[in-house]
């Protein structure tokens, strides 16, 4: 029992960083309708970020949490502005080559910049575990864990309730529609791919200490990401977060009681079997339609 | 009868020609051209672009000084991160700019698969990094292998750190599934076992964060020490993680690769963890040639980014110098077979003949054996920095 506790802790701690990540793509796919391929890059500039104030400058881990997330969110909404928009009558296949490239060369800017095989980030937490009964819970996983949980819920409740978030809400439910009764398509679009950004940035900066830096990181967490927003429903940020746990402890429990050569191919089986048997997804967003 | 023997002269003479031009290669009058080949991107960039960066260091330290009997050295290294790339680069190299010396600076996933190429096409050929037996066997007469021991020795080196400070009983083998983790694996559990210790063995994907799943196994098997074959980055998460899973108490022990700085900010209080290391020095240890060294790299690349240099800048940097050495011998009979046989002849080759810094350990050839070298040095983390023990 306490083993299969540890195995199930080790899975959270890396669902919630997958979570985070899909969680963004999920925003903004769901308020543009651009599957974002660069994801992953503003995943990985977010935790060099992380590095920057952290190591570079020797400032507190928490002025991370705070600087770095806007910053992503402003470098998204720029890249929207200056690169995507151009493209938003192209057809959805230009767009998504448009963004696998952009990915492509944030990551390898990265890796001009920084020729390192890693870039390490200590933990904001030093101090000693919470012991509950033989179970071992140690303060970065629970703050990973945590606070990737209530910033997914903070970020669906934002999405349903907020007077900001109205335009987005708009686009989601009818995209005609909302522009037929005035909501802008600039301004709307700027701020998804700012709240897309800022929450690939809170991903880089939880992933930064669990992961480190190197530019494969854009790859695991695109991938896994993607596998999180499809098994959770593409549309529904509630379920990118249950998908990304899900997948987390999915991965995690096939290596430990499987094989560790399983880890990642039960990820795609996962994939298959949802889209095959579930095509919306585990936790699909619930549609009601007032006549 | 006149125009007959005129035809056999030509012959002979255009024969000895080509001859001559194609052992020749990549050597005129004022240069040798030295081809390199690694990867400089991907989950291995840490060993072919440091490998890169430490070989140019020496070709200009060299050049400046006037080159290897009055010719300068030209390095021209090519990108290859996957086996195809690797084999692609290799004929490259050396049937299109034709350079005299190739240098396999790849680490094992490359030195392997380029191992038949270069057997085939007879191109002096200096192994700096692979230490997959795929290179080494069968022995190739122009095969030379550096810095980098073989996976016995490395092998035999490894264990002796796992018994030095106790007798463990359980030993866990955390190895990654690519070629460098996996030959070491294939020579040293067989050793272990032999010994009579209980070995569990658990593997994992290159670049992997997440060690939850090994790490619990090993706490299962209740071992007492741990000995990780892949990369520092691969080794530090998983000693951090191996605290997460209560895997207290064990000795950790971790192979060359995973000697760098760069792994005491992910595990924090990293020390008494030992391994091996293939230089007299780890950079940034008190000691003058390494001072020097350092010096000269930043001079030439500025401030070296987190876990930089590291042993393929240093390796890579000592291989010129041992090169330079067979060149030096080969004097100005600069075919390939003479290059070889004076490589053959090469004892105790140390940079600082010729004026360079002695940051690596001496190599020495002969005609039955071309492993450069077999010192390793211990390498234990002291204070939070690596240091190499005299």
């Amino acid at each position: 029992m306490t083993e299969l506790a540890l195995v199930l802790l080790g899975g959270l701690n890396f669902g919630a960083i997958y979570a985070l990540a899909a969680l963004g793509i999920v925003l903004i796919h769901k308020a543009t309708k651009t599957v974002n391929f660069a994801h992953g890059a503003f995943v990985l500039i977010g935790a060099l970020g992380a590095y920057i104030v952290q190591v570079q400058l020797s400032w507190s881990a928490w002025l991370a949490y705070l600087l770095v997330p806007p910053a992503v969110g402003a470098l998204a909404a720029l890249i929207e502005l200056v690169l995507l928009r151009p493209l938003r009558r192209a057809d959805a296949f230009s767009v998504v080559i448009a963004t696998v490239f952009l990915g492509i060369a944030l990551s390898e800017g990265v890796r001009l910049i920084y020729n390192a095989e890693l870039l390490t980030v200590p933990s904001p937490f030093q101090g000693a575990p919470f012991l509950i009964g033989p179970v071992i819970l140690t303060r970065e996983v629970l703050w990973t864990v945590a606070g990737s949980l209530l910033i997914g819920i903070g970020t669906t409740l934002a999405f349903r309730r907020a007077r900001v978030a109205r335009g987005m809400r708009a686009m989601a439910a009818n995209h005609r529609g909302a522009q037929l009764c005035g909501y802008s398509v600039d301004r709307t679009y700027a701020l998804a791919w700012f709240l897309g950004g800022a929450l690939a940035g809170v991903a880089g900066v939880f992933a930064a200490p669990a992961k480190g830096i190197s530019p494969d990181l854009p790859i695991a967490v695109i991938a896994a990401a993607f596998v999180a927003a499809v098994v959770g429903g593409f549309d529904s940020l509630k379920g990118a977060v249950a998908g990304g746990l899900l997948l987390g402890v999915v991965e995690t429990l096939a290596a430990a009681y499987g094989d560790s050569a399983l880890k990642n191919a039960i990820s795609f089986m996962l994939l298959f079997v949802v889209m095959l048997y579930r095509p919306e997804g585990l936790f699909p967003e619930v549609k009601t339609r007032h006549v | 009868m006149k125009l007959y023997r005129l035809i056999q002269v030509v012959l002979l003479l255009s024969l000895l020609g080509a001859g001559s031009a194609s052992a020749q290669q990549g050597v005129t009058e004022d240069t040798i051209l030295i081809g390199a080949l690694g990867p400089l991107t991907g989950g291995t960039a840490f060993i072919g672009a440091p490998g890169r960066d430490g070989m140019q260091l020496a070709v200009d330290a060299l050049n400046e000084q006037g080159g290897i009997n009055g010719r300068k050295l030209e390095l021209r290294f090519e990108a290859a991160l996957t086996p195809a790339e690797s084999v692609a680069a290799a004929k490259k190299l050396v049937e299109q700019d034709k350079v005299f010396v190739l240098v396999l600076a790849s680490g094992s996933t490359g030195a392997a698969a380029a191992a038949d190429y270069v057997r085939s096409v007879g191109v002096p050929t200096y192994n700096i990094f692979g230490a997959t037996p795929v290179i080494r066997e069968p022995f190739a007469d122009n095969v030379f292998h550096g810095a980098i021991t073989d996976p016995r020795t490395s092998a035999a080196a490894l264990i002796e750190r796992l018994t030095r400070d106790g007798d463990p009983e359980r030993i866990g083998l955390l190895a990654g599934s690519y070629a460098f983790p996996q030959a070491n694996l294939s020579v040293i559990r067989p050793m272990l076992e032999e010994r009579g210790f209980d070995v569990t063995v658990e593997t994992f994907d290159q670049n992997a964060k997440d060690f939850t799943a090994q790490l619990v196994s090993f706490l299962r098997a209740d071992v007492d020490a741990v000995l990780v074959l892949g990369s520092f980055a691969e080794a530090g998460f998983a000693i951090k993680q191996a605290g997460q899973v209560g895997l207290g108490g064990v000795h950790w022990v971790v192979d060359g690769s995973a000697v760098n700085n760069a792994i005491v900010p992910i595990i924090g209080n990293a020390d008494g963890i030992l391994g091996y290391y293939n230089a007299p020095f780890y950079p940034g240890q008190d000691a003058e040639p390494m001072e020097r060294y350092l010096a000269l790299w930043r001079a030439a690349y500025g401030e070296p980014p987190q876990g930089r240099p590291n042993i393929y800048d240093l390796t890579g940097y000592g291989s010129v110098y041992v090169l330079a050495h067979a060149i030096d011998k080969a004097d100005d009979d600069l075919t390939w077979e003479n290059l070889i046989a004076s490589w053959e002849r090469v004892e105790g080759a140390l940079p600082s003949d010729f004026g360079g810094y002695d940051v690596v350990f001496p190599e020495s050839f002969s005609a039955t054996d071309h492993q450069g070298n077999d010192h390793l040095g211990t390498a234990v983390i002291q204070d939070g920095v690596w240091t190499v023990l005299p």
